[in-house]
């Protein structure tokens, strides 16, 4: 690995951590410069410090891996720039820096995604990108003209001085950008091909980071706009958990008919997001808001490297191709094992701490339907977190090239060893991340969670002990296995070879279909509202705009065609309108 | 490696060189619990098996001994060989007689295991079950009726109790001479091949 | 230190509780399912025999490491289970770890047992266990809608997640009290309790014995105790969280007992569905009951 490409990240890691504790702020006038009334600001802020603490962890972690992707210096440019970009998005106080960190980071990704995606992946992703920051403009826009401000300070007045209609209006394009961006279901029409395609290295920092920048977004939009607990935004709360209900379900069992690894990643992230964005709507939900950011960068950080790995080195990434490697590769197997515990959100890992803060925050605001909707789509994730392990390390594998595979380099052990550590530390003391998420409830005003020490996890409604939860767990583990040693008498032998298992009197050889659960979630689609949720895709809707478009330029087409004259009377005559409309 | 009428032999004299006679009282507590459970594996080999699902059933529940039936092989104690056992069959219960853990019984229904019973001469079965894997219990009759086998559990447990069914370390000690015999019918690939092979050694149709 | 040590031997006694309580609950069940099909069944004590059989045989076959841990993370997480939740209500005694955690905790611990036992089984190699943990998780997902439905409603009801809480607030039993949440818990505790109409995963027939189809001797023992100390501890939550939860040995059993015998005799007298019908049942029938029982509870005073 050249160690050059450490520098930037590193030098960035110190900056942010250098901030952490201070409370800089910065506020410029920009009436020098021309633009008259326009103040753009920069603070740190806990929530910022929060998301920036997150940028640079997968910046690092992409960094390390990076070195086995033969990149340019041109990739790496990209990639620091966009970590620049991210900065800016996360420490801006007003809407103008916010906005043009946000094209930054589009286009920054967009080139770099460049490298490796199919046109078609490539176009989609850059409809969507120009869409919604053409969306976040107009709102953007909208706000500004209520208000003469873009800061972040004057938002909240400016908001309320809007027309009720264009305060829909608003609130409809924000929540346009910032949906596509998460990948809510109904806008992730770009997610899953951009995931899958982009580099290996890369794939990581996508699902970790940038999709968290449209949750800060959002909650950046709730902190300081809109206070979503008033009356009159209750359809707002509404539509909120309503989409993040939606991509969860409808996520999960996407992901679940996906053959490919990194696309059942993708659709995961689509449900993970989903979690979020219900629990924003809820009064008190910001706690387990940035928990599960936290969390979820954790666990796709672990997961899309082990990936990645498998990738690097089998070059192989579909289910049907893979499976077996758990005794060629076990350190890869139990850090992904740690990696699927923690996006299941089970005890003892440190999973089961944000799913417990979404699920106390949605039970005490009484959102009893959708909590239950929660814990169904968090039951049915068990099945694609199954089928991810089950198609990559154990069943049998599908080749001659698969049984011979070494264990992964060790440049993509470390940092999953560090993140799983981590999550594993969070396991163990959950309530290690409540002063963070208190100091930024404390800056908004927002009631503070209840602290007691750092193993004990709690709301209102209860806590648990994450320490005692994970002894308990170590020690009957440890147990139960001395008891099964210490029985001497009953001996236990090792099958001669993988095929000796009980086929019915049948002995199965290399040309048998073993590796069944490859192919796991086709007959879920006989139950009826799964299969009715994998037989449509947002693709018929998008396609149906399209040719409404088409059409739309079809008519124009008669004002607007290649003759020239019909082109010069038409141009007359519009102008003649003109002149009569301004002389009015 | 002995000759087949050897192994009778030493059969009807097994009182005395059984293994697992019951040499201290944990061994005497070990053969209890194994005679009050006993797992059948679900096989049904041969026509003999039309007389099983009667003796498991309501009328004539098996249960009550502690005799119930198993799914796979690996969790099962005993394994009935009901009747004729064509080569394609004795193909898979060997295999599946491997499979099985020890300490593992295997108890013979009708003629047709002792000397080939009504298919005495046909081209396709085996004549003497012994020969090929070892046998705990016999209960001949064509085929035998419920009470029949129920009498013969009964007399299973007995030996098992006694520690006198030993026919999975006879299994173990005499291997070479019934692989021999299972190769002697079913060609080298005693475990089943996906094609006809096992039509080469015996003259063909 | 003392404390320490009075929660080990609580736990202890738990422990051995619920050992010989569930193996005696399922030596019971084959003896009622044998009545239900006019005949006499084996003995009360069959299943202690069944299990000490599989551990004197003289060898199980193992497949690898994985293969080896998966029935001990199974068995692991059926204690968890256990020890979190409390026998009394009004008592220490018995209350093992349940101060610590919560009825949430519980809930996502009931799933950490079978998906560790999921890797051993994918480990072993056999596509009919891949296939009976398939079905398996399938079921889990339509179960546990029904169940948490009702269990949500009775966590806001008492404005606790606390499961002696839950108990302890019952004048008249939730089951009585709240009867459409009951009815659909019910129809998901017959899922868990593994009996028909939604056994599937563990078919003997159709799956091969599904996830149990490789393991042997130890293993098998090892998965038979698990079953009985986990069902136990499905039946203690249910008696708490609906039956008004027990403050004396003699109440539990009879209360557990009453349960168990309900869900037995439901199992025996249908038959089984395939894994679609059953999702598609789950996720209408009892769904549909337990959430008019929710908006019920909560807005109907």
């Amino acid at each position: 690995m050249r160690y050059s490409v450490a520098v930037f990240p590193s030098l960035l890691t110190l900056f942010v951590l250098l901030l952490l504790g201070s409370h800089a702020a910065w506020q410029v006038d920009l009436g020098a410069f021309g633009l008259s009334g326009v103040s753009v600001a920069l603070k740190v802020t806990s929530l910022a410090n929060f998301f920036a603490v997150l940028v640079v962890l997968s910046l690092l972690a992409v960094t390390f891996i990076a070195g086995r992707y033969s990149l340019s210096k041109v990739h790496y440019l990209l990639l620091y720039l966009l970590s620049l970009a991210l900065l800016l998005i996360v420490y801006a106080q007003d809407y103008l820096l916010f906005f043009v960190g946000w094209e930054v980071m589009s286009i920054t990704t967009y080139l770099l995604l460049s490298f490796t995606l199919t046109p078609k992946a490539l176009v989609k992703y850059a409809v969507f990108a120009i869409a919604s920051a053409m969306a976040m403009l107009g709102g953007i826009m909208i706000l500004y003209s209520a208000g003469q401000s873009f800061l972040y300070a004057d938002a909240h007045a400016a908001y309320a001085a809007l027309s009720p209609v264009m305060s829909v209006l608003f609130l409809l394009l924000m929540l346009f950008a910032f949906f596509v961006k998460i990948g809510v279901i109904g806008f992730h029409y770009w997610l899953a091909d951009t995931y899958a395609e982009a580099s290996d290295f890369f794939t990581p920092f996508l699902s970790a980071v940038l999709s968290k920048m449209g949750i800060y977004a959002l909650m950046v939009l709730l902190l300081y706009v809109v206070d979503i607990s008033a009356p009159p935004h209750r359809w707002l709360a509404y539509t909120l958990a309503l989409m993040g209900l939606l991509s969860s379900i409808i996520g999960s069992f996407k992901a679940l008919d996906e053959d490919d690894a990194k696309r059942l990643l993708a659709y995961s992230s689509i449900a993970q997001l989903g979690y979020i964005v219900t629990v924003l709507s809820v009064a008190d939900g910001m706690g387990g808001a940035l928990y599960h950011s936290l969390i979820h960068t954790l666990a796709k950080l672990l997961l899309f490297i082990n990936v990645a790995a498998i990738i690097a080195v089998t070059g192989k990434r579909k289910f049907s191709e893979l499976g077996g490697l758990i005794y060629r590769m076990p350190h890869s197997f139990v850090l992904m094992l740690i990696g699927i515990i923690v996006l299941a959100g089970m005890p003892p890992l440190g999973g089961f701490a944000s799913k417990y803060l979404i699920y106390n925050n949605l039970l005490e605001e009484g959102s009893l339907l959708v909590l239950a909707a929660m814990m169904f789509s968090s039951a049915a994730a068990f099945l694609y977190i199954y089928k991810l392990i089950y198609g990559i390390y154990l069943g049998h594998p599908s080749s001659k090239k698969l049984e011979e595979a070494r264990e992964v380099p060790f440049v993509f052990l470390l940092p999953q060893y560090l993140i799983a550590a981590v999550t594993v530390g969070l396991g163990a003391f959950p309530g290690a991340v409540v002063p963070a998420i208190n100091s930024v409830l404390a800056e908004s005003g927002l009631a503070l969670l209840p602290y007691s020490s750092a193993t004990q996890l709690g709301t209102q409604s209860g806590s648990y002990d994450g320490l005692v939860v994970i002894l308990a767990f170590v020690l009957l583990f440890a147990a139960v296995l001395w008891l099964l040693l210490s029985i001497k008498h009953n001996r236990v032998k090792e099958a001669k070879d993988r095929f000796d298992i009980a086929y019915c009197g049948e002995v199965p050889n290399e040309g048998t279909r073993l590796h069944y659960a490859y192919s796991m979630g086709k007959e879920l689609k006989r139950v009826s509202f799964v299969g009715a949720i994998l037989r449509h895709t947002s693709a018929v809707f998008y396609l149906f705009v399209s040719r409404q478009l088409f059409a739309f330029a079809g008519m124009l087409r008669r004002l607007y065609s290649g003759n020239l004259s019909v082109n010069f009377n038409v141009a007359v005559l519009f102008a003649l309108v003109l002149l009569w409309w301004s002389m009015k | 490696m002995e000759e087949g009428f050897l192994i009778q032999q030493r059969q009807m004299e097994s009182d005395l060189s059984s293994d697992t006679s019951h040499k201290s009282s944990v061994d005497f507590l070990m053969n209890w619990f194994r005679k009050r459970s006993i797992f059948v594996l679900a096989y049904g080999t041969g026509c003999g098996a039309i007389e099983m699902p009667p003796t498991f059933t309501s009328r004539y529940d098996a249960e009550r001994l502690g005799i119930r039936g198993a799914a796979t092989p690996r969790q099962a104690d005993v394994i009935i060989v009901s009747g004729y056992c064509s080569y394609k069959t004795l193909r898979r219960i060997i295999r599946t007689y491997e499979q099985m853990a020890n300490p593992k019984y295997v108890l013979a229904l009708g003629s047709c295991t002792v000397n080939g019973g009504m298919y005495w001469d046909s081209y396709n079965t085996i004549k003497k079950l012994e020969d090929y894997i070892p046998v705990d219990m016999y209960v001949s009759g064509c085929m035998p009726r419920p009470e029949s086998i129920l009498e013969g559990f009964l007399a299973l447990q007995k030996e098992i109790a006694e520690g006198k069914a030993s026919s999975w370390q006879r299994y173990e000690e005499n291997y070479e001479f019934y692989r021999k015999n299972q190769e002697k019918v079913l060609g080298r690939n005693v475990a089943p091949a996906y094609d006809a092979d096992w039509y080469l050694y015996d003259g063909g149709l | 230190m003392v404390e320490y040590e009075m929660i080990v031997i609580d736990l202890f006694l738990m422990l051995v509780s619920a050992y010989v309580v569930g193996f005696l609950y399922y030596g019971l069940y084959r003896n009622i399912t044998a009545r239900f099909q006019r005949r006499i069944g084996p003995p009360v004590t069959q299943s202690f025999y069944d299990s000490i059989k599989f551990w004197v045989k003289e060898e199980t076959l193992s497949h690898g490491w994985m293969f080896y841990l998966g029935p001990v993370i199974m068995m692991a997480g059926a204690l968890m289970t256990l020890f979190f939740i409390p026998f009394f209500y009004q008592s220490d005694a018995f209350s093992g770890l349940s101060r610590y955690g919560n009825l949430f905790v519980v809930l996502y611990l009931m799933m950490l047992g079978p998906l560790g036992n999921a890797m051993g089984v994918g480990a072993g190699g056999s596509p009919f266990g891949a296939m009976g943990v398939t079905r398996g998780l399938t079921r889990l997902f339509a179960m546990e809608l029904p169940f948490y439905i009702a269990v949500i409603a009775l966590m806001s009801i008492n404005h606790s997640a606390d499961i002696a809480t839950i108990a302890a607030h019952q004048e008249s039993y939730n089951a009585f009290s709240y009867p459409l949440l009951f009815i659909g818990a019910l129809f998901s505790f017959i899922a868990m309790m593994g009996q028909s109409p939604f056994d599937v995963p563990g078919a003997p027939v159709e799956v091969y014995s599904g996830p149990a189809s490789e393991f042997s001797g130890k293993f098998l023992a090892l998965l038979m105790s698990q079953s009985a100390i986990f069902s136990f501890a499905k039946l203690v939550l249910m008696v708490n969280l609906f039956l008004g939860g027990a403050s004396g040995f003699a109440e539990l059993l009879l209360k557990t007992f009453a349960l168990f015998v309900f869900v037995i005799a439901f199992g025996a007298l249908y038959g089984r569905f395939k894994t679609p019908q059953s999702v598609d049942f789950l996720v209408k029938v009892p769904t549909g009951i337990a959430v008019v029982g929710l908006l019920l509870a909560i807005y109907g005073g």
